[in-house]
């Protein structure tokens, strides 16, 4: 098999000074191929936006990847020096982030912060530069891209910023992109928009993607593979389609079953009951045991061992 | 024994820490010189004495003494009195004058008379205190009025001046606040419960907005000790014979050139160690009593 | 930006208009009047009602005030002093480069390095250029100008030879001279805003640096110049705020600095204007504080509506 675009092996992040640390990722496996779309799925705090800003080495002041490799292309990531990774950034990898609005820089045009990103890592001239940004617009569904170049953040709706911060992201022709959550902050509507922009860039230009996000639905629509995190570890992964008609981990079975559905009954909503442990408060063994509908005495004790079909895993003492 | 700890550290942390304790304890220092003035002061300020003229610091005058004779340390003991009390109730005045208006504005917004009296404030208050200050003093005059049976010195009209002075700039802090707090929802629930303007004006909004305008305060007594020291410098603030830190700089100016270091050097360093003391004080509640600055440093 | 613009002047006259006003008023309300002043105390009933008549005092004090105004903003004349019958224009023309020089000075030196400082000291946190910008920064907020000036004096022109202890040679006489006695001047001028602006510059940019949109900028593998550059120009908005209405008070400060190095500024104008009770004068001075004042504020909205349009667009 040839080596995957991405292969995050063991990563650990923690936050804290040594000697008193916190792990809030606990031995993350990762594969994406070339081309690939996958998808990272998780309650807030799963660790899942950590993951995502430990590959891109941009984890924030306190946090640390303390353990493992992140291989990109074969290199590993962890290992590089400051200007090696970002050489990288931008180029071969690159992230759209949740909130657009925060996430663009308000005091200067969208057209230049573009413009800004393909000179830095392509020499391609000033005019042609120019062009390249127009294209970019037009590519990620903005229409009249040349006045759109002189415009604001603010002045700008919340899907066009995202479509923005996606021409930003894959404007030098990157091979994977990360996507944190791009549609949490839009409305339902602009989310169908910005997902059917994502499918067709991922099309065009051949991009792995990772996608990140606690909307099952979203998942379903556009990922082949997907993983799911709980309390900062996979807690099991394998083909969408796998996934949803035979999720074998408690947790995967608990929230589709959450999904509000058309044919429901009127009644109460399924929940899971509880909340996800507080990090450096993990019970022994598995660390959705307190929560889990299948969990016996084992399951609180002792560390659920790794089930594995090809192509699907999961972490489960019940999974067999 | 550890009653008394416990209780000097809730005194730290309520000045904001070790630097704001600091601070306060200047403060102390400083109100014990100003009140004990005529008990600490080993000789009379304003003694003349030919054959003590110019004496460089050492026994008998630990500080020196000054042309004409004085003592140095006890004209600085007295001149903390000047300072303080010109600096204190210039600020009592603007907080008295600036508080009520702001808050009013703030919460009854009156409308086009609330832009017209904001704005003016706004106007007068473009315009550094210290020009204001010199400006005015200069225009009134600094003879001693007399209002009756009322001796009103220059200091008085000083003190008077600056804590108009302050209004604007107390008065635009507390509207913004009250603006603020009045729209917040337990001032609209205070209002279903029928209870008056006034009463929720002074007893909920009151409150709240009193954090920004007391550690605001606290650098006016700061900004009070500068100007009045630079006030009297040139001539303009405590006259002469009444010792102020400021006319004691004013007349070490002639002495400058010719070595008598000591006129110029001790006044301004009382000067000094005031203002840092009301700083850091200033900064210690800053660090205590705003919100946003508290949330903005943890986010760091 | 446009409207920005517009608001802000519209602002700043009024400012001026009001701080105008009040001037006026109280000069004209004094019971000193210019007459008694310059006819003396034994001057008669009739002397005086002349002198009024002579320079229109005599006529009410709104009327006064028009004219007055008329003839400043019309032909920017402030007129000829009243006391001392000196043509003012010419007075303030004498005196006022003199303050500017020195406060242009302080003013660019004390931004371009505070903002220097600020910057290194922002970027390398708790590094012992940090802790040197820390400390500069609560010294010269502490210290006084004038005590400064005072030891400053004391240390390098009475001890040592190095700065001259007063006076500016003109630049036309000896350039060389020129320069080294306006240093200590400046220095003293600057040092409190050096330590305003230094911390002001820190705080700012380290929080824009924790912004979001840093983070963008980093993702997208920007070098760390143009990183930096994208975090200045937010985070430079309240720096050129504090900048604007530190040149104002900077000009105010440097009357008394001026009053110690015996340089013939405004400070000499307006104090020995005082002392003459030249009323006129007075005001005239002041208002050309104001203009100065509210002319620096002005420069520094603009600047920021341009560094920053998402607060034009607001305004």
């Amino acid at each position: 098999m040839s080596e995957p675009l991405l292969h995050v092996d063991g990563l650990r992040v923690s936050f804290g000074a040594r000697g008193n640390e916190r792990e809030v990722v606990r031995n993350v496996d990762l594969r994406i191929e070339r081309g690939e779309v996958v998808g990272l799925v998780g309650e807030s705090g799963s660790g899942k936006s950590l993951t995502a800003l430990a590959i891109m080495q941009l984890l924030p002041t306190g946090a640390r990847a303390s353990h493992g490799r992140i291989l990109f292309d074969g290199v590993d990531l962890l290992r590089l020096p400051r200007r090696a990774i970002n050489e990288r950034r931008g180029r071969d990898i690159a992230m759209i982030f949740q909130d657009p609005l925060i996430a663009l820089n308000p005091t200067i045009p969208i057209g230049r912060q573009i413009y800004d990103c393909i000179r830095t890592h392509a020499d391609l001239g000033h005019r042609p530069t120019l062009m390249r940004v127009e294209e970019l617009l037009a590519l990620v569904g903005i229409a009249h891209p040349r006045e759109r170049t002189r415009a604001y953040a603010h002045e700008l709706s919340g899907g066009m910023r995202q479509r923005v911060m996606t021409a930003l992201a894959i404007a030098c022709g990157p091979k994977l992109l990360i996507a944190d959550e791009p549609t949490t902050a839009l409305d339902v509507t602009v989310q169908a928009q910005i997902m059917t922009m994502l499918d067709r860039i991922r099309n065009e230009l051949g991009l792995a993607v990772l996608f990140i996000s606690h909307n099952l639905d979203l998942v379903a629509e556009i990922c082949d593979r997907t993983f799911v995190m709980y309390a900062g570890s996979v807690v099991e992964s394998g083909p969408v389609e796998t996934l949803f008609a035979a999720p074998k981990h408690p947790y995967t079975r608990q929230l589709l079953r959450c999904i509000p559905r058309l044919d429901w009954a009127t009644g109460p909503m399924p929940t899971i009951p509880g909340l996800p442990p507080r990090f450096g408060e993990l019970p022994p063994g598995c660390a959705f045991a307190p929560r889990c509908d299948a969990a016996d005495a084992r399951c609180g004790a002792e560390t659920p061992p790794v089930w594995r079909e090809p192509g699907h895993m999961a972490v489960c003492w019940r999974a067999a | 024994m550890t009653r008394l700890v416990s209780r000097f550290r809730w005194l730290v942390a309520s000045c904001g820490g070790p630097a704001g304790f600091s601070g306060a304890c200047v403060i102390a220092l400083l109100l014990v010189m100003a009140l004990g003035a005529p008990l600490l002061a080993p000789h009379d300020p304003l003694q003349v004495s030919i054959v003590d003229q110019l004496e460089e610091p050492g026994e008998g005058h630990w500080l020196g003494t000054d042309q004409t004779g004085r003592d140095v340390l006890s004209r600085i003991l007295w001149g903390s009195r000047a300072s303080l009390t010109v600096s204190a109730l210039a600020v009592v005045i603007g907080l008295a004058g600036g508080v009520p208006i702001g808050l009013i504005a703030g919460f009854f917004r009156g409308g086009w008379l609330e832009q017209a009296i904001m704005r003016t404030l706004e106007a007068i208050s473009a315009i550094p205190i210290l020009i204001w200050a010199i400006a005015l003093v200069g225009i009134v005059g600094v003879k001693d009025v007399q209002l009756g049976p009322l001796t009103i010195t220059n200091e008085t009209k000083l003190l008077v001046m600056l804590g108009l002075l302050y209004i604007p700039t107390l008065a635009r802090l507390t509207y913004t606040s009250a603006l603020s707090e009045s729209q917040a929802n337990y001032v609209a629930a205070r209002r279903l419960q029928g209870v008056s303007g006034m009463r929720i004006m002074f007893s909920d909004v009151l409150p709240n907005c009193l954090s920004p305008v007391i550690v605001q305060a606290t650098l006016l007594l700061a900004i009070g000790i500068i100007i009045e020291a630079a006030i009297s410098f040139v001539g303009l603030g405590v006259q002469p014979p009444t010792p102020s830190w400021g006319n004691m700089l004013a007349s070490a100016r002639d002495y400058l050139l010719s070595g008598e270091w000591w006129l110029s050097v001790f006044p301004g360093a009382a000067i000094s160690i005031t203002v840092i003391g009301f700083n850091l004080l200033g900064d210690g509640l800053r660090d205590r009593l705003d919100p946003r600055h508290i949330a903005s440093e943890a986010g760091r | 930006m446009l409207s920005l613009a517009l608001r802000r002047t519209a602002f700043s006259l009024f400012s001026l208009l009001i701080v105008s006003l009040v001037l006026f008023v109280l000069t004209r309300s004094i019971p000193d009047s210019p007459a008694r002043i310059v006819l003396g105390d034994q001057a008669t009933d009739q002397q005086i009602v002349q002198f009024d008549r002579d320079h229109g005092l005599d006529r009410p004090i709104l009327v006064q005030y028009v004219n007055w105004l008329r003839r400043l903003t019309l032909r920017a004349d402030l007129g000829n002093s009243f006391t001392t019958g000196r043509d003012m224009n010419q007075q303030i023309a004498d005196t006022l480069p003199v303050t500017m020089e020195i406060v242009a000075i302080a003013f660019v030196a004390a931004t371009l390095l505070s903002v220097m400082l600020g910057t290194l000291s922002a970027l390398y946190r708790d590094s012992p250029i940090d802790y040197l910008a820390r400390l500069i920064a609560v010294l010269g907020v502490s210290v006084p100008g004038f005590w400064l000036a005072l030891v400053l004096i004391l240390f390098f022109a009475v001890d040592r030879d190095w700065f001259p202890p007063g006076g500016v040679v003109p630049f036309s006489e000896d350039p060389a001279q020129h320069l080294l006695s306006i240093v200590l001047p400046c220095l003293c001028l600057g040092s409190f805003y050096l330590a305003v602006l230094t911390r002001m510059t820190r705080s700012s940019l380290l929080e824009v640096l924790g912004l979001d949109y840093m983070r963008t900028a980093r993702a997208s593998g920007l070098h760390p110049a143009r990183v930096l550059t994208y975090a200045l120009r937010n985070a430079l908005v309240p720096v050129v705020t504090i900048g604007g209405v530190s040149f104002g008070h900077m000009f105010g400060w440097a009357l008394i600095i001026e009053q110690i190095f015996n340089i013939d500024g405004m400070s000499r104008a307006l104090l020995t204007a005082i002392q003459q009770r030249d009323y006129s004068m007075v005001q005239a001075v002041v208002m050309m504080f104001t203009l100065v004042f509210v002319g620096a504020n002005l420069i520094a909205d603009l600047i920021n509506g341009w560094l920053n349009p998402r607060l034009a667009a607001a305004a």
